[in-house]
Order: C-alpha cells, then structure tokens, then sequence
C-alpha cells in the first residue's frame, strides 16, 4: 500500500483540482464574509449599503454552493476510489461533470459580482436562498442549473463504479465509504428534483421576462425542499470524515459499521421531509403541516446523537489503545499536535453546540422568539461554517498531501490555524447568539436605528458587536493560514511520504448489521414516500390559493419609476399617521 | 501522520469486546446535563413571565 497518488494517480488529479476549485471559493467566500461583518457592526463601512446584499450573495453562494460541492466531490471521488479499490470508469466522463459544474459556478459567481459594476445592468442580489420577487439576471439561474446538472453527473459516476464492482462481487456488502456516498446521492436526488422545478419551470422564465410573476410561496417551498436537505449534503461528507479518518488519526477504529449505515439510512429518509421548518414563520402554510414537519425534524437528532456516541467512541478506543485511562484522562491520550485531528475533533466539539440551537430553530413555538435574527446565522455558522468548514480544512491536511504526494508545508502553522478557527467561532457564535436572543435581525446591512436601543441583558450591543468583528477577524486571518499553507504544499519540492491510505477496519463490521441495510431500493422508495406525504397537502394547498404563477406583485430590482412610486406612498402614508 | 508513527504510540491492542466506552458516556452525560440545565433555564427566560406564544390570547 501507499499513498492515494500512488494508486490512482489519474483520480489524484481530478480530486486535487476539485479541492483547488473549492478553495478558491473559500476565498473569495472569506473575503466577503468578514467585508459584511465589519460594515453590519459598523466598525469599517467602505462600501455602501446597497452592495451590502450584493456581498451577501457572494458570501452564501461561494461559501456554502461552491466551496462545500466542490470539496465534497473530492471527497466522494476519494470515498468510492478507495473502498472498491478500483479507478473511475471513464476519466473523460469524470472530467465532463467537474467542467460543468466549473462552468456553472463561474457563471453564477460572475452574475453575482457584476452587481459591483454599476455601468453594466446584470446583478443577483437575491442571497442564497434566491427567494421571489427578488430576482436575479437570468445567468444566475443558468449557471445554478448547470452546477447542479454536474453534480447530478457525478453521482451517476459514482453509481457506475457501484455497480461494476458489484458485478465482479455480487456476493459482497457494499463498502461503508461508499455506502455513505450512494445513500448521501439518493437524498440528493430527491432534494434537487424541487430546485429543478423551481428554477425550470418558474424563476428562470419569469427572470426571462416570459411569466410577468410566480407564486413566491410555492417557489419558496420548493427552495426548502430541497435548502434542508442540503445542509445535510455539506454535513455528509464531513461526517464521512469524521467515521473514517478521525479514528484513524485517533490511533483506534471505528467503533460501529452498523451504526454508520444506520446514520445514513436515517439521513437520506428524514432530511427531505422537514424543509417546511425553515418556514414556521410563513404565512399560507398550515400550523398542522408545520407540526408534521416539526415531529420530523426532532426525529432527525437522532442521527446525529448517534453520530456522537459513535465517533466519540471511536476515538475512545484510540486513546485508549495509545494507553489513556479512566473517565476523563484518556482525553490526554490523543493525538492533540497533529492539526488534522485537533481540527476534527474542535469541529465536532462546535457541532454538539450547534445541535444545542437547533433544537431551539426545530421547536415551533420557540422557533417564532429567534427567527429571521442573528440567532439563525450563529447556529448555521456552527454547523455549516465549523463543523463542516473546519472538519473540510482539517481534512484537507491529510487529504492534499495524499493527491499530491508532497509533504504539508507547516504542521505547526495549520495546528495555530485549526485552533485560531475554534477561538474566532466562539467568539462570532457567541455574539450572533445573544444578539439574535435580543432581536438584531440578520441579513441587514445597518442594524443600527435612530430613536431605538436594544438591550442586552447580559453585556451590551458594543460588547456583541466587537465580538463579532474580532471573531471575523480571527477567522479571516486562519483562512489565510489555511490558504497559504495549501499554496506552498501544492508547490513544495519536498515530496515525501504522506502516510498510507488506509481506512481502519471497524471494531464491529458489516458482517454485524442485517443485509436490508444495504438494500438502497427499498430506503428510495421509503424516502420517496415519507417526502409525498410531508409535502403533497402543503403544497396543493399553496397552489389552490396562490395559482401556479401567484396573483401579481412586481419583481426586486425595480425600475426608477417604481422606487419613486414606493416612496410617494411611503411619503403618504406617513403623513396619514402624522 | 504515516500509521508507522501511530504503530509506535500504540501501546496495546483492544478488540471489540475488551473495549468498554465509559469516556464516552462520561462525555455524553455531561452533553446530557447541560442541555437539560439550559432546557430548564429558557423556561425561565424565556416563558416565565410571559404569556403563551403561540395558542391563548395576547
């Protein structure tokens, strides 16, 4: 055995160049994220206010589009490569779905940026969850739909590995990595069948000028739909981490093989099913839909609560394999200089913080005390933006040098950087939390309002604020770490051996766990069903009320005439209440 | 981090059934007690005090 390079130097390239892809995202992801931060807190205001949205866009889109898909088909590729031990089938194929998914993410990128050039009339300032009326110029949806369309192709690849292998070992369960990648695609599939229909069927013609209008509740459903299920998409692959490498790392193996498929099995049926709790607060869907939903979605801690004990556990055996001890001692036993493990493990720890908030989005009633606040942008950027984000650079400290076979440039500069990210999060959740618990909305260029206070009852506004913009900082500059780090270890002359790629065996294996577990026809159908039932009566509703199209209302970014029309009215009614 | 390295630190082999993951409920039970301390403390904050938010007059 040897390094991944070593074996399938060919997938080696596709990888290396998916993983440089998303981190040029992350770039430009980063740049805008602390930009936003400092001008919503005041502290650095160089850009005006209206090109708030526009960095916004940018930020969502590159950071959580862009950066985790290109990463996580990276990931996949390495996953399916690794466990059939056997190449990709078609390297031409291969190279078609990462060029159009390229070329659909340049286009979206592009159509967002140009809304900084004034001169030319394209902008897509609708943010990332695109909802109507705001609308976009017609390339953005474009290059969505061929982004997608790419990822949709290298699922079939992945599949077309699958079964190869499994025409050469019919007898065979299939490898956990792989198991991971296939159950991950399935709910893929299902979740983007609805962004497919929203954006074919309504947004893009209407951006086209060939609907006048669309029904923004049914087109913000169908964003849902699909917008739950793919927080779990950029979960997946950092869970896939976190079974695999992590124990690894940790010197032990991975506790359960059956209770990893569980996991997957249970996320590929509940992610679909819930989207509707990003919605609690929209009018026009049913409470009775949104407590289905809301029962839904406390079912879906389960896995990750499974997740805990079964990774924690993992790293358990390995301390204790290194010699750790007792009930807590053992914690001394890990491999805490080697920054791909200290990565993943503060990932995790952030996750388990995370899964605090959440519970508090998921609850209905007490969902209504934090919606549409900072609150929101502080639990997302626990998951997303630290057990993903963190687990992904972390990752990438074992992962690079195994595609490039060249030795990682800094240990020490990556171990600062892993713990610089963890110390910048606390301090930018922690902020967003408690200023979300006192009402500062999110998305809002100047949370600021003359004649008004908030009141904080523990510290003050200024306090939160400059810890938002010290945390921004912090994590910018550990971007930068990160970034410079992978620059010179994708042009270091020192190769050296980066280790075997070798995934442990589990303590208990796959011969442990029922064979209906591998049965992906039957968790299909059952997801399929599970996302009928949730979604049928919602969505009829909405569109029995609201027609197809909607009833009328004029798109965002509007003509002149129309903003001097809207602030005539605004003039007069203010004047009414005078 | 080549496994020749992690070969080295490791100082014994534990299978499965040697393997007793108390740390790990050590760990679990801690997560447990602060959720549940801070389930009881939003009661306070949040409810106390307040009336019903979703069902009942305002």
């Amino acid at each position: 055995m040897g390094a991944y390079i070593d074996h399938f130097p060919r997938e080696a390239k596709l990888i290396r160049s998916a993983f440089y892809t998303s981190f040029i995202m992350l770039a430009l992801g980063g740049i805008f994220g602390v930009i936003q931060t400092l001008h919503r807190t005041d502290v650095v205001r160089f850009i005006d206010s209206a090109d708030y949205y526009t960095v916004l866009t940018a930020h969502g889109v590159f950071m959580v589009i862009a950066f985790t898909i290109f990463f996580l088909v990276g990931m996949f590729t390495w996953a399916v490569t690794t466990s059939l031990e056997r190449p990709l089938e078609d390297m031409s194929f291969s190279w078609l779905w990462f060029l159009m998914m390229t070329v659909g993410a340049v286009i979206t990128g592009v159509t967002i940026l140009l809304g900084f050039v004034e001169s030319v009339d394209v902008s897509a300032d609708v943010l990332f969850t695109f909802y109507a009326p705001l609308q976009a110029h017609p390339l953005f949806y474009i290059g969505l739909v061929l982004f997608v369309i790419g990822t949709w192709l290298a699922g079939a690849d992945w599949f077309r590995s699958w079964w190869a292998w499994k025409r050469e070992n019919p007898d065979e369960r299939i490898p956990l990595p792989t198991f991971m990648v296939l159950t991950t695609m399935i709910m893929w599939y299902i979740a983007t069948l609805a962004i497919a229909v929203s954006i074919l069927a309504f947004l893009l013609p209407w951006s086209l000028g060939i609907f006048d209008h669309v029904n923004p509740l049914l087109t913000r459903t169908l964003f849902w739909f699909f917008g739950h299920p793919i927080v779990y998409f950029w979960l997946m692959p950092a869970y896939m981490m976190w079974y695999l490498l992590l124990p690894k790392f940790a010197g032990g193996r991975l506790f359960s093989d059956p209770l990893a498929r569980v996991v997957f099995i249970l996320f590929l049926l509940l992610s679909t099913p819930v989207g509707i709790h990003h919605q609690y607060m929209d009018p026009g869907i049913a409470e009775g839909f949104k407590f289905i939903v809301m029962t839904n979605t406390m079912f879906l801690l389960l896995p990750s609560f499974l997740t805990a004990f079964t990774v924690v556990a993992s790293i358990e055996h390995g301390a204790r394999q290194r010699g750790g001890d007792g009930y807590f001692s053992w914690l001394k036993s890990l491999p805490w200089r080697e920054p791909a493990f200290t990565g993943m493990a503060l990932a995790g720890l952030m996750f388990a913080a995370g899964g605090f908030s959440g519970m508090i989005n998921a609850g209905m009633n007490i969902n209504y005390l934090v919606h549409n606040t900072l609150w929101v942008p502080g639990h997302f950027h626990l998951t997303v933006g630290t057990a993903v984000a963190l687990s992904f650079m972390a990752g990438s400290y074992w992962l690079i040098p195994q595609m490039t076979g060249r030795r990682l440039a800094s240990k020490p500069i990556a171990l600062l950087q892993v713990v610089l990210w963890f110390v910048g999060m606390t301090f930018m959740a922690n902020s967003m939390h408690r200023s979300g618990l006192i009402g500062i909305p999110r998305r809002t260029a100047e949370p600021q309002y003359q004649g008004f206070e908030f009141e904080a009852a523990l510290g003050s506004v200024s306090e939160l604020n400059a810890q938002l913009a010290i945390g921004a900082t912090l994590l910018f500059l550990s971007l930068t770490l990160f970034l410079w780090n992978m620059l010179i270890t994708a042009f270091n002359k020192s190769a050296e051996s980066p280790g075997e790629n070798v995934i442990p065996t589990p303590l208990s294996g796959p011969d442990d766990s029922p064979a209906v577990l591998d049965n992906m026809k039957l968790w299909t159908a059952i997801a399929v069903v599970l996302v009928i039932l949730a979604y049928t009566l919602p969505l009829a509703s909405i569109v029995s009320r609201g027609g197809l199209l909607g009833r009328g209302g004029d798109a965002f970014p509007v003509s002149i005439d129309y903003l001097a029309l809207f602030a005539q009215v605004a003039l007069e009614s203010a004047a009414g209440l005078v | 981090m080549s496994s020749a390295i992690q070969e080295q630190e490791r100082e014994r082999e534990l299978g499965h059934d040697e393997f007793d993951p108390i740390g790990t409920l050590a760990l679990i039970g801690i997560y447990f007690l602060i959720l549940a301390s801070m389930w009881l403390f939003m009661y306070f904050v949040e409810f106390l005090g307040n009336g019903p938010t979703v069902v009942g007059m305002i």
